[in-house]
């Protein structure tokens, strides 16, 4: 933070509550942030595994219904806002000296900044590419993202080269944001303190950030390998299976049901290639 | 009366433990220093701190045993009170640094630990690694900040100490001094001031001392009238690595674990040292000492390196003396366990390594025992009494110095690990006194004429504009440092003759007067380094006219202070009876010596700017002169003779007698 | 600082007439614009940034002859044991004292460059104002906080491993090595406003600086005094202070400063146990109130 020689009474507060405020932005890094980083990247890998059971995983969050609008706004929203703003505050605070210091850790201090303001800036732009939020924005300019047709709407969103490298680059900088947050974080908490369990540390990082780079990478590899046609007929059955669950149409019957939850008998991903 | 207000110059040991009390009893203290007192030069100090301990004691060591070492270390030259006084406190004030954290070494018992030092048979050397001078400044500098932060001291770091004020009595008012960034000056009024500044190494140019060791604030204190004792006794370090910028110390220790020392038989021998063939060196101090070997004592090496390398001229290098000291024969891991910090800082400044490089090594000026003369009472007992205003007082009243810059305890020549503890007690024990003096007197500071103050600074203003406004004559006062340096370094170490100090007085009045017309480079306000090292060039005049006086007029050899012309050898017959008489003729001299010059220099600024020399006599009621024989050739029958000599006046006397008031007066 | 000394030991043959070269970041006082200014020096063996330093102040001219006001800087002890010499030479922060010229020109060979450490405001050339540095000893309380200076018998028994543990830290010379290489530690320049007292102004430099990051130096000290039998009595005041405004919080885990450190002070090992007792000691605050 910059410190003036005259403190406004916002920087007062600031300033007395700060080590607070650095902690639960510590920690929000951690819970809920990183935790959903985590759960999100290990989800859209599953598209690896087919449009079913990705969409399957789709379904199941969004079976939380009219809730997941508060959920996210209440547990990723604002906890992304708020660790973005005060890492935004921390960024402008310090004066990266790499050039005159070229040692890992200050490599590694770099790239946790560098890597925080394109993960913001990926994070924006994936929420106005493939989120509701983003629709208004996005119009009918961009194929965005539909849950009920996971798959199918993702891999035409995801059609351009271009799209799936800004994606992994946006990726791999919030995964190496946060692997390397992890061990940052065990010594702003003072989990590990000498420079042996720093580096015992450090591999545990280097191992959550290999697991989640596979599972963002395979993501984008699983999306490029959905046969779109196939998916969209699959999503149309479960849509349709979904809205008779519901009794918004009345009940199949027991064949059409069996071939509903088989899906391999309609999903064969290479039949399109 | 309100409580007094003390000014302290220089926060190295002695000044910040003078604070530290006299914080601590409610005065208020201005601390001036050169520098952050945390970088004075006190950080220097390696070895450790020395005083009796539990285990020694056990072992027969007593105070009065440390008293004893320290005493005939010296050759005698010291008045008997305040050292004994010192060793007694010695085990108090190092359970005091212990417990202000200090992080001595340990036993594994949790115990501290102790190593051996010259001159003493005891393990009686506390130490904190090879840093123990850093961690006792260390944890006075805390002390002094926490009281800082309660309002009770206020330091003054980048300041210089000009002058002392004295009002018509004689009596010290405050002091004059100068900002070094902003270069403004301000009067300090106090009720007394302490000096605590240091030795004097750079005038000497190089020496193991830090950059602002110039003794420029004992020299202004002696030019307004301040007595100065024993200015000649300066110690020499035999092994220190020679650099252009300064001589850093090379510790004792390296010889203690097998390092020897040797020069090429042929002279400036190019080769590299390592493929020089035993045959083809000189092991000088295992050829003249085979018995002590490296291990001579530190005169001895550090005379017998300066003969090989100036008179023998078979210094390893052609433009510069210097001698091996060789490690390269010991094993690896054994050296790295035991020497690693000595052989860092080798490494560091010269590039080599010598573990696998013989050192290059040459004595060096490393500690001035003479100083300030300061003043004593006599205790009952036999020690200082505490809480006299005549402690550490001057020859102004009003005016102290305490650590290095007195010249009370170390004599002829210091013990390793005793300065140390001498800078602490002296500022620790002086604090009562000067409260106690500061309260006598029938004045304030405060209520002192702004008059008085408004001169002496204009004074000083004066002479640093006329500093600032010579035209020069060309000469630079770099250059002029450098010679006088070179000079000193020549005349006035090791090796001493008359006719050389005599010319060398007359070359210094010449190098002063060059100084009176050399200008300054930078004529700038502004934090200008330029003026104030010129300034205090011009200060250290007077200190090498001291040295060189006193070296010149005392004519006999003690302790750091060796004229050949005045050596006494030892025995020469051989058969039982002549040799007997030569003992009885050795001692005889020994005595109408000690009558002759068991006394101190003290020298006074003289009308025509030369030193006043008078001769003060040492009070060494508690334990009479004898004999310094190391390594001498018939030392045990001398010793034998002295010892019926002694046995029989004691007989006579019924006792030791007791000392006579001070012969030098406390007033100016 | 001061007293250059051109050593009586000249150059061997081989280097006659070889030049060092020198480019120097000068600044006649605060507020004003700093300039290259580049010197040159004979070469001698064996020489450090000191010893070229004194030797261009004894000729105070620039190396194409112009008499100029000779460079000034800091330094005591040479033997990098005071602290005084930091600078950044050939863009690094290091002890002037003891940077070798042969090294320098090994790592750069057309010429050396000084400039003064840039998180501290300048006073003139390589000279800069480091009194935020000890506020920070202040601020974290480092020292024993003993009754008096009477006797009282020896300190607490130690263990030679809580020795070794300690003695590191308590090596620390106060460079600021580790604050100039810290990306989390920028400079405090205040300027004295018109009609501003000298106390008023003085107040105000203190509240800001003790408003911005204590840096590595002043945590180590915390946690030497804090493991400290008798330093611990005041631990709580310690970990107040480390968690207040600039406190511990500030550190990026950028792990310049132990890299920089002269002294080799473990000091990341200091700033994790300092958060892990932060840690410990804001949770438990939270349940004392
Ligand atoms: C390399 C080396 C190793 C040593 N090792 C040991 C050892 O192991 N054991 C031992 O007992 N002794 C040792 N000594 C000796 C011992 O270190 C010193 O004698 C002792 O530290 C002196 O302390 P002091 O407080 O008197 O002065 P210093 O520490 O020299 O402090 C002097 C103070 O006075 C200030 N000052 C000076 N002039 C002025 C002025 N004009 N105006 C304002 N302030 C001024 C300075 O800024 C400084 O703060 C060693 C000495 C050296 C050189
Ligand atoms: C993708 C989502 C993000 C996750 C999972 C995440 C996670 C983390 C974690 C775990 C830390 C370590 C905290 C510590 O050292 O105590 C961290 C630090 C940091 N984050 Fe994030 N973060 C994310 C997004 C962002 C964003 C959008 C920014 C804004 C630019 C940002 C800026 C920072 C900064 C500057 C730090 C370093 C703080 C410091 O070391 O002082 N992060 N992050
Ligand atoms: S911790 Fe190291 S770099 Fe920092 S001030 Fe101390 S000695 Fe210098
Ligand atoms: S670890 Fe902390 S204190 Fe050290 S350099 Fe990095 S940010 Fe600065
Ligand atoms: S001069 Fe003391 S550290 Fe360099």
């Amino acid at each position: 933070m910059n410190v003036s020689t005259d403190e406004s009474a916002a920087a007062s507060f600031l300033g007395r509550n700060q080590f607070l405020i650095y902690r639960l932005f510590s920690l929000s890094g951690l819970v809920p942030v990183g935790g959903f980083l985590a759960v999100h990247l290990l989800t859209n890998a599953s598209i690896l595994g087919g449009a079913e059971s990705f969409q399957g995983r789709v379904d199941l969050i969004h079976s939380l219904g009219a809730l997941l609008v508060p959920v996210e706004i209440a547990l990723i929203f604002l906890p992304i806002l708020f660790h973005a703003t005060v890492g935004f505050m921390i960024i402008a605070g310090g004066l990266p000296n790499v050039g005159s210091y070229p040692y890992a850790g200050n490599i590694r201090y770099t790239l946790q900044r560098a890597t925080g303001m394109i993960a913001f800036a990926f994070i924006v732009w994936h929420l106005i590419h493939l989120h509701w939020l983003g629709a208004p924005v996005r119009g009918n300019a961009l194929p965005g993202f539909d849950p009920h047709h996971a798959s199918s709407t993702l891999a035409v969103a995801m059609g351009s080269m271009v799209m799936n490298l800004l994606y992994a680059i946006g990726m791999l900088s919030a995964v190496y944001h946060f692997a390397n947050g992890l061990w940052s974080l065990g010594i702003t908490w003072g989990l590990w303190t000498s420079p042996a369990a720093m580096r015992r540390a450090n591999w545990v990082s280097v191992v959550v950030g290999a697991v989640l780079a596979a599972a963002g990478l395979g993501s984008l590899i699983g999306v490029r390998r959905v046969d779109v046609e196939a998916a969209r007929a699959m999503e149309g059955r479960r849509e349709e299976m979904r809205r008779m669950l519901e009794g918004e149409v009345p009940l199949p019957s027991a064949r059409m049901m069996e071939t509903a939850v088989e899906p391999r008998a309609v999903e064969s991903p290479r039949t399109g290639t | 009366m309100a409580q007094p207000r003390v000014v302290v110059v220089g926060g190295g040991l002695a000044g910040l433990s003078a604070t530290m009390r006299l914080a601590e009893l409610g005065v208020t203290v201005d601390l001036l220093s050169l520098v952050p007192v945390k970088r004075s030069h006190s950080v220097c100090a390696q070895g450790g701190i020395n005083s009796v301990n539990a285990l020694t004691r056990q072992q027969g060591d007593s105070e009065w045993k440390h008293f004893d070492d320290t005493v005939y270390g010296g050759d005698f030259l010291q008045h008997q009170p305040p050292v004994k006084e010192m060793a007694d406190w010695g085990p108090r004030i190092i359970d005091l640094m212990d417990r202000l954290g200090v992080p001595f070494n340990r036993t594994p018992e949790g115990f501290r630990d102790q190593r051996r030092f010259g001159g003493t048979l005891y393990k009686r050397t506390a130490f904190a690694g090879a840093t123990t001078g850093q961690q006792l400044l260390y944890a006075l500098d805390e002390q002094v900040r926490r009281h800082e932060v309660a309002g009770r001291v206020t330091k003054w770091e980048f300041w210089d100490f000009l002058a002392p004020v004295l009002d018509d009595t004689g009596r010290c008012r405050g002091a004059i001094c100068q900002d070094l960034v902003s270069m403004q000056f301000r009067s300090f009024p106090a009720d007394a001031v302490i000096l605590a500044s240091g030795g004097c190494g750079l005038v000497y140019g190089r020496s193991t001392m830090s950059m602002v060791c110039t003794g420029s604030a004992i020299s202004r204190a002696y030019q307004h009238g301040a007595a100065y004792g024993n200015g000649e006794f300066i110690q020499v370090h035999p092994t220190a690595i020679p650099g252009a910028d300064k001589l850093r110390l090379m510790s004792e220790s390296a010889r203690g674990e097998g390092g020897r020392v040797w020069v090429p038989r042929t002279p400036q021998d190019p080769r590299d040292p390592r493929t020089i063939p035993e045959a083809e060196r000189c092991y000088f101090l295992e050829e003249r000492y085979p018995k002590y070997k490296n291990l001579v004592p530190r005169d001895i090496a550090t005379r017998e390196i300066f003969d090989i390398c100036t008179t023998e001229g078979l210094s390893v290098e052609k433009d510069r003396p210097c001698v091996y000291l060789d490690l390269t024969h010991l094993p690896r891991q054994e050296l790295d366990r035991k020497l690693h910090g000595i052989l860092e800082i080798y490494e560091k400044f010269q590039g080599v390594d010598p573990r696998d490089v013989p050192m290059k090594i040459f004595p060096a000026v490393h500690y001035s025992m003479g100083g300030l003369w300061v003043d004593y009472q006599r205790s009952a007992t036999g020690g200082m009494e505490e809480g006299s205003p005549r402690n550490h007082q001057t020859s102004i009243p009003g005016l102290y110095a305490v650590g290095e810059c007195d010249y009370q305890y170390h004599g002829a020549n210091r013990l390793g690990a005793n300065s140390l503890l001498s800078c602490i007690f002296s500022g620790l024990f002086c604090a009562s006194g000067v409260i106690a003096g500061s309260q006598s007197s029938k004045r304030t500071a405060a209520e002192e004429s702004s008059r008085l103050f408004d001169a002496a600074l204009r004074r000083e203003q004066d002479r640093h504009e006329a500093l600032l406004g010579r035209r020069g004559s060309g000469d630079n006062p770099y250059q002029i440092h450098q010679e006088l340096g070179a000079l000193m370094t020549r005349v006035a170490t090791v090796v001493r003759r008359n006719e050389q100090l005599s010319a060398a007085y007359d070359e210094v009045c010449a190098l002063e007067d060059r100084w009176r017309r050399c200008a300054v480079s930078d004529t700038g306000n502004w934090t200008n380094q330029n003026v104030v090292f010129t300034k205090s060039l011009g200060d250290m005049f007077p200190l090498a006219k001291i040295i060189l006086i006193g070296a010149l007029q005392r004519d006999e050899c003690r302790g750091a202070h060796f004229k050949p012309a005045f050596a006494v050898p030892g025995l020469q017959a051989t058969d039982e009876a002549a040799r007997r008489r030569e003992a009885e003729e050795w001692c005889d001299r020994f005595a109408s010596n000690t009558a002759r010059w068991l006394k101190s220099t003290v020298a006074r600024p003289g009308a025509d700017g030369h030193p006043q020399i008078a001769y003060e006599d040492v009070d060494t009621s508690l334990i009479p002169p004898r004999p310094r024989l190391y390594g001498l050739v018939g030392a045990d029958l001398i010793e034998e003779v002295w010892r019926e000599r002694q046995q029989a006046s004691e007989a006579r006397v019924g006792g030791t007698g007791v000392g006579s008031g001070r012969p030098l007066a406390a007033t100016s | 600082m001061i007293a250059p000394n051109h050593a009586a030991d000249s150059a061997p043959a081989a280097d006659e007439g070889r030049e060092i070269r020198v480019r120097i970041l000068r600044q006649d006082a605060p507020g004003q614009e700093s300039y290259w200014e580049r010197h040159a020096v004979p070469y001698e063996p064996n020489m450090n940034v000191i010893s070229v330093l004194q030797r261009i102040a004894a000729g105070a001219r620039s190396a194409d002859g112009r008499p100029v006001a000779p460079v000034t800087w800091d330094c005591n002890c040479l033997e990098e044991v005071c602290g005084s010499c930091t600078m950044l030479i050939n863009g690094r922060t290091r002890m002037a004292c003891s940077a070798l010229v042969d090294r320098l020109l090994e790592e750069q060979p057309e010429e050396i460059e000084l400039r003064p450490m840039s998180k501290f405001p300048v006073v003139r050339d390589l000279v800069v104002d480091r009194r935020r540095l000890f506020r920070g000893l202040e601020r974290v309380k480092a020292w024993v906080p003993v009754d008096d200076s009477y006797d009282h018998g020896p300190g607490p028994r130690i263990s030679p491993e809580e020795q070794e543990d300690a003695y590191p830290l308590s090596t620390c010379m106060s460079c600021g090595c580790c604050l100039e290489a810290c990306p989390q530690y920028t400079k405090i320049e205040p300027v004295r406003r018109e009609g501003e007292t000298g106390e008023a102004f003085a107040e105000r430099r203190q509240g800001a600086f003790d408003r911005g990051f204590v840096g590595a130096h002043a945590v180590s000290q915390a946690m030497l005094f804090n493991a400290h039998p008798t330093g611990k009595m005041i631990a709580d005041e310690r970990l107040e202070a480390l968690t207040s405004a600039g406190g511990i919080q500030m550190c990026g885990n950028a792990q310049n400063c132990v890299a920089v450190c002269p002294k080799a002070i473990p000091l990341t090992r200091s700033i994790a146990r300092a958060g892990r007792a932060a840690t410990v000691w804001a949770i438990k605050r939270l349940f004392d109130r």
